[in-house]
Order: C-alpha cells, then structure tokens, then sequence
C-alpha cells in the first residue's frame, strides 16, 4: 500500500481505467436492476432488459480487456522495481502479493469512486428511455445488487487476473515459454469470437437482441488479433521501407517490442472494431426500420437517438482507454529517449522515430480492426437486410480510421514531446 | 589506422588543444538557494592526452563534464571542442555540435536495450547520417573482445561487455574527445581494468582524446594527469599520478582552501 501512497501518478493510468470501466459496467447494469423492481410492466423491463444486456454484455467484455491491458503496461513498467525487491530479499510470493494487492486496491477504489457517477448515468438513461416512451414513467430507478456485483465484480476480476499474470511473467525471470499460453488464449479468443459471430444467423431479423451476438463476436475476435499482431506485426516490419535513421530505429523498436505493443495494438484493434462495427450495425438498423415503410415516428426518432448515444458512450470509453494506455506507455519511455540523445539523436529524429512507430501501429491496428468489424457486420447486414456490404460502411470506416490515427499520432507524439522537456542527462538518471 | 569515410559536420584541421574552457561558471538554483556549482573553472587540454577529472562528491565533476560536453550549457564563459565554440542554440544545435565531435561512455552504459551490441555501435553514425563500414565496425568490436557478441542484447551481456560496447559506439564515431563518466562506477575491479586499460589505449594507440571523471583513485591512476576539483574550482593537478597519490591528495584536497563558499 506504501508504494501507492508515494507515486500516486503511477496509478492514474490504472485508476481512471477502472473508474471509467467500472462506471460504464454499473451505469448499464442497473437497469437490470430497475427491470427486476417488483411492480414493473412486461414491456418497460423487456426493453430495459434488452439494453442492459446487449450493451451491457459488449460493454462488459470492453472494460475486462481495456482493464486488463492497462494494468499489464503498468505492471511491465515496474519491472526494475520488482528486480530490485527480488535482490532485496523478496520472495516471489511476497511481489506477488504485492502487486496483486495494490491492484485490487486500485481498482476497489475506482469502482467505489464510479457508483456516483454510474448512478446519475443510469438515471440520465432511464430518462431517456422515459421521453422515448419505451419505458413506463412510473418505473423509478433503481441501484441495487446486480449493478454492485458486476461492476465491482468485473473490475476486480480484470484488475487482479491482469496484475496475476503480469508479475508472474515479471517474477519469472526470464523469456521461457511466453508464447505459448498466449498463442492458445489468442485461438480461443478468435474461436470464441467465431462463434459469437455465427450465432448471429441464429436470430431472426427483427430480434432486438440481433446486434449483440455480433457486436461481441467483433470484439473477442479483435483480442484474438492483437494477441496474435506481434507475430504478424514483425512480418509487416520485414517488408517495410522507412527511410532515415529515425525509420531505422523505430522498426528495430517495434521488433523488439512487439510483445509489449499488444496492449495498445489491442486497445487501437478494438477501437476500430467496435466503433466500426456497432456504428454501421446501427445505421444500418434504423435504415432498415425506416424501409420497412414504417413512418418515421418522433418515437422512433427518439429511439435512433438513444441507440446512437449508448453507442457512442461506448466508441467514446475505448477511444479515452487508447489514449489511457498510449500515454502510458510513451511516458514510460523517458529514460529511452534519454538514450537515444545522448547517443546523438536530435529531438526532431526522436519525434520522428516516435511518429513512424506510431504509424506502423496505426496502420495494423486499422487493418485488423477493420477485418474484425467486418466479421460482425456481414453477418448482422445479411440477417437483417439480406445484403453483404452496406453502404453504410464506408463514410462511419474512414471516420473511425481518421479519429484512430489523430488520437494515436497525437497522443503519441504530445507525450514524446512532454517527455523531452527533461533534459537528456536528467532522463537516463536511475530513478531516485 | 582508423581514418575512414567522409567526415561531415567536423572541422578540417585540427586544433591547437582538443578541448579549452574559459572561466566557466555555472549556478542551479535560483536566488538564496543557489548552488554554484562550477566557479570560473579554465582549463585546457592537449589532443592525445588522457585525463581525469577528481573531487569528492558535489566538487562539480559531473557538471563540469556536462558543460564541457555540451550535454548542458554553462550561464558564462567559453567551451570550445576541437578549436569550435560551444554556442547556444537549442538541444538539436548541441546535439549536432555533439555528434561530429564528442563520444560518451556513462557510467549506467545508456545502451539501447532494444538494439543489438552492433546496432548500438552504429546508432551515432546513423543518427548523423553518416556512412556505416560493417567491416570497420566489426574490427572495433573484435579488438574489444566482442567479435562473438555481434548479435547480443545489452541485457545479456555483463556489465563489463556492456561498458566495452560503449566504448566501440564512442570509438567507431571518431570523436575529438571522448568523455567517460564514472566509467569504471558499476563494474567489479576486473572488468574496471579492462575498461581502463581500453580506454587508455584509445588515447596511445588511436590517438584519441579521453576525459574521465571518477571518484576511484585506482581508476584515475590509469590517466596521464589528474586534475582536483573542489566546490567547483580547480584545486591542483598531478602528472603521472599513482593510485596512493592521488589518495593521499584527494584526502587533504580541502584543507588549503578557505572554508566556506
């Protein structure tokens, strides 16, 4: 616990995660929870039911992965901390304890620090759920267990699972056998997400609960890439053409780092899948709605609304969770680029090394989140309109990828630059 | 011998002295909390020489070895490398006046850790853009003992291998000086003797230039002359120094002095 109290700024990156993670989780949750009131009407808890599971389920499975690769790139940092307690005569059992425990710490009290918020969020949906007439006005809301269990639950499980593995991988010394669990968890994920994504044809068009399947699918199959990119990652190194010596350094980096990436590979990988896929899964819904000669109601208005926003709420969380996870670890680099100066690098070829990393990564990252959105939105277009492609792709693609590179790029290339202020001699200080 | 490729970014002729500073000072801090940590320190030294730098701790070694390296600069006076001023300007400018000119060996090695022992040679010239000889920088590394390592990582290599691929990448550059801080500080006393006797050949051998700053009365032994810093001036030097010597100065370095700043 001291550790926490003396660098509280380490924790921030993991913090905000589960706050914002947790948040998300109780917010969707405790409709379930105003569902199950006694007293509530068949159709206001169905539909309440319907959009605490479907997104629920979807936004659950974001925050265990954002979580989960948060805490890793925390852990990862303190590797020299963790080797000079080793020499200091901790045992790896104590480490463990150690780090496992400031993680539950953390993430208890990020979930402690949602419930506020979550509540007025799930309010604020109820609300909207009441204007667009899908839920009786006399349903009050509701906070209760099943919103506590699952964002608490889900947050700590993430946190400690996450901080388990990392230091176990810290504390074993050396690079044995790391590839191994990680090829096998990488095919369940992609086999998982198969399946999510057939059983899309197991719905009928109209089922309200059609997005879900899918939406998930995308989601584990983009975990399953980015646990497989760093493999895939060095094959694209081998062919690429970057010039200069700032090139030359960033492909030798992302090769060596490869496995260090897969955190914020999966982070971009997961940003481009879900915004992608749920994007145009719900444009192409409301299409559909409105071509089913359905006159476009306020009330159906409001609902395009509300979908668009719950969405959103999720696009917007990944998105904060890549720039959560690249600052991390770009600022972590300092003592690096300490490094690279001394060694004769001017600022600018630092930035550009920088700059081109942050390409490679963008341009993978694009590249299979793409393919994932793609495997959850052909089956939902051909079950609900009977069409392959939709239109809609394109125009909501190019603005996730543009959105996807600025964040990257940007987040990237603002910390370097903050990073550099310190000056180089300073920067590759062993730590006080 | 080791005279190859184009020289860009350093000067045609050599001159005078390797490395001049005049009247350097430098202050930290601000106001009532200021530190002077260099007090018009002038200095020259020749081209081939091998010299440390001595003091106890907060003499102002590190700081003088910063100011003179163009790693910081000094609030007045002048440095000049090769017969070229230190100028101001910001970090790119120092960073290219670095490059053509200076080497650096660090006491915590400052390897990048994703490069391999031969990448890391190369890093300065490719970050110059100058011309890589593979076969040149091969010969550097194996008359270093590291012709087998070519394909290591720092982080598999011991410290005193780490250390002697500092000082190929200082080498291979072809700098006018060579500055060592605390080279010999993480290392056990063999390897140190390693280092050293390597560094001192650079000096006899490549004709270099090296400037080593250290609080290791053995390791200053290795230098042809040793300068004593105190309270950030210069407080004595000694010829041919003999590891008992300079121990024997270094204890008594502050009794000749006023006390106090």
């Amino acid at each position: 616990m001291r550790s926490i109290r003396q660098r509280p700024g380490r924790f921030l990156a993991t913090l905000l995660s589960a706050f914002l993670g947790a948040g998300i989780i109780m917010t969707f949750n405790s409709l379930h929870d105003t569902a199950g009131q006694p007293g509530v009407d068949p159709v206001s808890s169905e539909t309440l039911s319907t959009a605490a599971g479907v997104v629920g389920g979807y936004g659950t499975l974001l925050v265990f992965f954002a979580i989960a690769s948060t805490l890793t790139v925390n852990v990862r940092q303190r590797a020299a901390e963790m080797e000079l307690l080793r020499c200091s005569g901790a045992t790896p059992a104590q480490i463990k304890r150690m780090v496992v425990g400031e993680a539950v710490a953390v993430a208890l009290v990020g979930a402690a620090l949602a419930v506020g918020p979550a509540m007025l969020g799930g309010r604020a949906l109820l609300a909207m759920f009441h204007d667009s007439g899908q839920v009786a006005r006399s349903v009050e809301y509701s906070f209760g267990t099943v919103a506590c269990l699952t964002g608490f639950g889900i947050t700590l499980l993430a946190a400690t699972g996450a901080a388990f593995l990392a230091v176990r991988r810290a504390t074993a010394g050396g690079r044995r056998r790391r590839g191994r669990a990680r090829t096998v968890w990488a095919y369940a994920a992609l086999v998982a997400g198969a399946v999510a994504v057939s059983s899309t044809f197991a719905f009928s068009a109209t089922d309200a609960a059609l997005m879900a399947p899918p939406a998930q699918g995308a989601i584990l199959l983009s975990v399953g890439c980015a646990l497989r990119a760093p493999r895939l990652l060095s094959a694209v190194l081998d062919r690429l053409p970057l010039g200069g010596a700032s090139g030359w350094l960033a492909v030798r980096n992302l090769r060596e780092r490869a496995g260090q990436l897969a955190g914020i590979l999966m982070s971009l990988i997961m940003f481009t899948a879900v915004a992608t896929a749920t994007l145009t899964m719900q444009a192409v819904e409301s299409d559909a709605v409105a071509a089913s000669g359905a006159v476009k109601s306020v009330d159906a208005k409001n609902l395009e609304t509300l979908n668009v926003t719950v969405v959103g709420i999720i696009v917007v969380f990944v998105c904060v969770m890549l720039v959560n996870s690249l600052y991390a670890a770009t600022s972590y680099r300092e003592r690096e680029f300490g490094q690279q100066r001394l060694a004769g690098a001017t600022p600018g070829q630092v930035l550009g090394t920088v700059w081109a990393e942050g390409l490679v990564l963008t341009v993978t990252g694009v590249c299979f989140g793409t393919l994932a959105a793609l495997a959850g939105i052909v089956p939902f277009t051909l079950v609900r309109t009977d069409r392959v492609l939709p239109g809609q792709m394109l125009p909501v693609w190019l603005a996730v990828v543009a959105v996807a590179a600025a964040v990257t790029l940007g987040t990237a290339l603002a910390t370097a630059r903050r990073v550099l202020r310190t000056p180089a001699v300073r920067a590759v200080a062993p730590a006080a | 011998m080791l005279r190859t490729g184009p020289r860009r970014q350093q000067d045609p002729e050599p001159a005078a002295e390797a490395l001049r500073l005049v009247k350097v000072t430098k202050t930290y801090g601000s106001a009532d909390s200021a530190v002077t940590a260099l007090d018009g320190v002038t200095l020259g030294l020749g081209h081939g020489t091998f010299t440390a730098v001595m003091g106890p701790s907060g003499s102002g070694k590190s700081t003088l070895l910063q100011c003179a390296a163009g790693l910081d600069r000094p609030d007045s006076g002048i440095v000049r490398v090769d017969g070229t001023e230190l100028t101001g300007g910001g970090e790119a400018e120092l960073t290219k006046f670095r490059r053509g000119r200076i080497g650096f060996v660090f006491q915590q090695y400052n390897l990048l850790e994703t490069l391999t022992v031969a990448q890391n040679t190369v890093l300065p010239l490719k970050l110059a853009g100058r011309r890589v000889e593979r076969r040149r920088v091969r010969e550097v590394l194996t008359s270093l003992g590291l012709g087998d390592r070519l394909g290591h990582r720092p982080g598999q290599l011991s410290g005193g291998q780490r250390q002697r691929v500092a000082i190929a990448r200082a080498l291979v550059a072809e700098p006018r000086v060579i500055f060592a801080d605390e080279p010999t500080g993480a290392l056990d006393s063999r390897s140190a003797r390693d280092v050293l006797g390597l560094l001192r050949q650079s000096v006899r051998v490549h004709g270099r230039t090296v400037v080593m700053v250290t609080h290791d009365p053995v390791a200053a032994s290795y230098a042809d002359t040793v300068l004593f810093l105190a309270d950030g001036r210069l407080a004595g030097r000694l010829d041919a120094p003999t590891a008992d010597a300079v121990a024997e100065r270094l204890a008594h370095l502050g009794d000749d002095l006023p006390a106090g700043v």
